[in-house]
């Protein structure tokens, strides 16, 4: 399999999953990455087995594309003892750092900080970078001047990748965010900066790839911007707000046909090929909502363990 | 005539203080402006220095040794042969200049 | 056996770089962070001497920037470090209490066990002299997180063991260290003993009333104390050392003998460390009768005036004060 169609497969498995996840009714309150899979498959392609991914709450696609079990998230998810944090993070706080997910942070911008420490970290112990995944809501937020101008003082070998689908929650960015584009924030640390289409998974990974080998390589923080869509609204709980004018206009965009278009165009996969991997990752979805469903939830007496 | 040299005061924020180092040695004269101690407090050094001539008789307070504001470090005397006294707190206290840095 | 050789007396400050050095020295993995904490050695001249023997990646002046200091501390110790990051005012804690309280304390629960974060904030509390944003003491916040450790010493041999206690602990430590304390000396035993977390001191004995208090309040409440027991009032006088976890069955005895308690704390009385005590003792002496009274700063701001700082603080004027209303 060629790695355009690797990442092709990665995308419909995580839409498949999101998917099948809102059509239930107990999925409980979510954050879902539909349109935006393009960002985290394209960032991960880019990533070794030493290094660690941060993300925001919006925290489903980057688990599964930095290869976290969709068994044990979907499991955490729903709230199972077999999920990935025992059932006890859900949605906004999913984390296998043994599998280079390091984990999700539902405070909007209080990954950035994290972040940096576990690239001193990694940095000290010689191997790895951190790559940390933010939206564009978090740009307003001081902790990412206070993370650049430390992780570029000290060379921090810390990719920083803002999400942009360019709302947070109701508000656009136009009367949020000053900066244009946001990759531009990164102008004043003297760190590389790109700013790409979101939707463009082999855009993403081409950007992501030469980023993380000037991380790698010492030559400190890089930024990356990814403009991006989200189909659904801000959460499960969130009402929309977007005109269905711009909504359209996203949709059209949907990086997962794009990419399939391009492996066809390549040759790589012809269209029966790439219905059964869609019909491949739906069914991964089922079975991992059905091996969710039989896990059982924890035990109320086990409130206060690992409270420490 | 014999005096105590002691822990100058007042040196703000400073209860105790600890001996650092000693400038002049017992039997050794000292002139006006000499640094004769330099004492450690919690954060500085504070230098004394003799604000008059005189002579080390005997060091209370040996380098390390910890003493309160105020209270005796050495005994000193205007000429070598004056006896030496019981207790030094009953003397009375050189003037001295101290410098905290 | 041989003898032991006396405890020498070292300044706090003293104690505090002694704990700090030898866990640098023991543990490789452990990380200091803070501001003018390298060359310069601190602002109390406490991290005297660590730059020069371990280097600038382990101790590492930072930006002034505390959300991004303790929230890297934070990071690199859930990452596999050790970290310790210092805050020269506690006021300034404020400003990183996110990572602190959201990311730090709840971290190991909420990763299922997978992540714990080896973390101490040192965090300067008190007032003398600075006003109103460098003079508060905020620990009594603390103590309501969940997942957080928070421990303040009173004496020399307390700032080093709890110290070290607080540098071999694998979830967050918050370590108090009073400004006022650091103008003080003390013997640091020599057999270098850690202080468990949760274990209150009983500094002075006495029948008639509990004086509790952490940090720069035990001197205070010994202050106090002296002054009572010339009046024939003779004071139990606990020292707390460990706010979370409290020491609740050394506090409940000690009033269980007295049936008196006066708390007394630099922090506001409202939702302060001695309303906890007195609730936690209240429970643990069921309905045993005992008479209560907190002594804490007024409800104001702590002015850098002299005269308006004085007035806010506790001093031992006031502890005789609430004894003596109290036992009347």
């Amino acid at each position: 399999m060629t790695a355009a169609a690797e990442l092709l497969r990665t995308m419909q498995r995580i839409r498949a999953f999101e998917e099948a996840l809102a059509q239930r009714a107990d999925r409980g309150f979510q954050l879902f990455s539909l349109g935006q899979e393009a960002v985290a498959v394209g960032v991960c392609a880019a990533l070794g087995p030493d290094d660690q991914l941060l993300t925001s709450g919006r925290s489903i696609a980057a688990a599964l594309a930095r290869g976290v079990d969709p068994v044990a998230v979907m499991a955490e998810l729903l709230g199972k003892q077999t999920g990935t944090n025992r059932g006890r993070g859900g949605r906004g706080h999913l984390a296998q750092p043994s599998r280079g997910f390091f984990g999700a942070h539902a405070v909007v911008a209080g990954n950035l900080t994290i972040a940096a420490g576990v690239a001193l970290a990694l940095s000290m112990r010689g191997r790895g970078i951190a790559a940390c995944m933010f939206g564009d809501g978090a740009c307003g937020a001081g902790a990412l001047h206070e993370t650049m101008n430390v992780a570029a003082v000290w060379r921090l070998p810390l990719l920083l990748v803002c999400d942009n689908n360019g709302y947070s929650i109701s508000t656009p960015q136009a009367a949020a965010l000053a900066p244009q584009p946001l990759a531009a924030l990164a102008e004043p640390f003297r760190m590389p900066a790109r700013s790409v289409d979101g939707m463009d998974v082999e855009a993403v990974r081409d950007a992501a790839v030469a980023l993380v080998a000037h991380v790698r390589g010492g030559g400190g923080p890089a930024f990356l911007e990814c403009r991006s869509a989200r189909y659904a609204t801000h959460s499960t709980s969130t009402r929309e707000t977007r005109p269905d004018s711009e909504r359209a206009a996203d949709r059209a965009r949907d990086p997962i046909r794009a990419q399939q278009q391009r492996c066809e165009a390549r040759g790589e996969a012809d269209a029966a090929r790439c219905a059964a991997w869609d019909a491949e990752a739906r069914a991964a979805a089922a079975a991992a909502l059905r091996a969710a469903d039989a896990a059982p939830y924890p035990l109320a007496a086990s409130v206060l363990e690992d409270v420490r | 005539m014999l005096y105590q040299l002691a822990v100058p005061t007042p040196i703000e924020d400073v209860e105790e203080l600890r001996v650092l180092e000693w400038h002049v040695a017992p039997g050794h004269a000292f002139a006006p402006g000499d640094l004769v101690v330099e004492l450690e407090t919690h954060k500085a050094v504070v230098e004394v220095r003799a604000a008059r001539a005189g002579i080390v008789r005997s060091i209370l307070a040996p380098v390390g040794d910890w003493q309160r504001l105020g209270r005796p470090l050495a005994v000193v005397s205007d000429t070598v042969d004056e006896p030496l006294p019981d207790a030094a707190d009953t003397l009375a206290v050189m003037h001295v200049d101290f410098e905290v840095t | 056996m041989s003898a032991a050789a006396p405890a020498p007396r070292v300044f706090f400050r003293e104690a505090i770089g002694r704990a700090l050095a030898e866990a640098m020295g023991s543990d490789p993995t452990l990380v200091l962070f803070g501001q003018d904490i390298g060359r310069f050695g601190g602002a109390y001249r406490e991290f005297t001497g660590l730059f020069e023997r371990f280097g600038a990646q382990r101790v590492r002046d930072t930006p002034v920037a505390e959300a991004a200091m303790i929230g890297i501390g934070v990071g690199a110790a859930a990452a596999g470090l050790r970290a310790l990051v210092s805050i020269t005012y506690m006021d300034f804690l404020m400003l990183g209490l996110d990572p602190l309280v959201n990311y730090a304390a709840k971290a190991c629960y909420k990763t299922g066990g997978q992540v714990r974060v080896p973390l101490v904030v040192k965090a300067t509390a008190g007032a003398r002299g600075q006003g109103v944003a460098h003079s508060q003491c905020i620990e009594a916040w603390l103590m309501s997180v969940p997942g957080l450790t928070v421990v303040a010493p009173a004496t020399v041999a307390d700032a080093y063991g709890l110290l070290k206690s607080a540098l071999r602990h694998d979830g967050p430590v918050v370590f108090v260290d009073h400004k006022r304390l650091y103008p003080t000396a003390g013997e640091l035993p020599t057999d270098a003993a850690e202080v468990p977390f949760g274990q209150a001191r009983v500094c002075r004995r006495g029948d008639a009333v509990t004086l509790v208090a952490h940090a720069y309040m035990v001197r205070v409440a010994l202050a106090a104390a002296d002054e009572l027991a010339r009046e024939g009032i003779a004071c139990d006088v606990v020292d707390l050392r460990s706010l979370a976890p409290l020491d609740v069955a050394t506090l409940a005895a000690s009033v269980a003998r007295t049936g008196a308690l006066v708390t007394v704390e630099e922090g506001q009385a409202t939702c302060g460390v001695g309303a906890e005590v007195a609730a936690r003792v209240r429970e643990a002496r069921g309905g045993e009768p005992f008479r209560v009274a907190r002594v804490a700063a007024l409800p104001a701001p702590v002015s850098s005036n002299p005269i308006l700082e004085a007035a806010c603080l506790p001093d031992a004027a006031r502890v005789t004060t609430a004894v003596r209303t109290l036992l009347s």
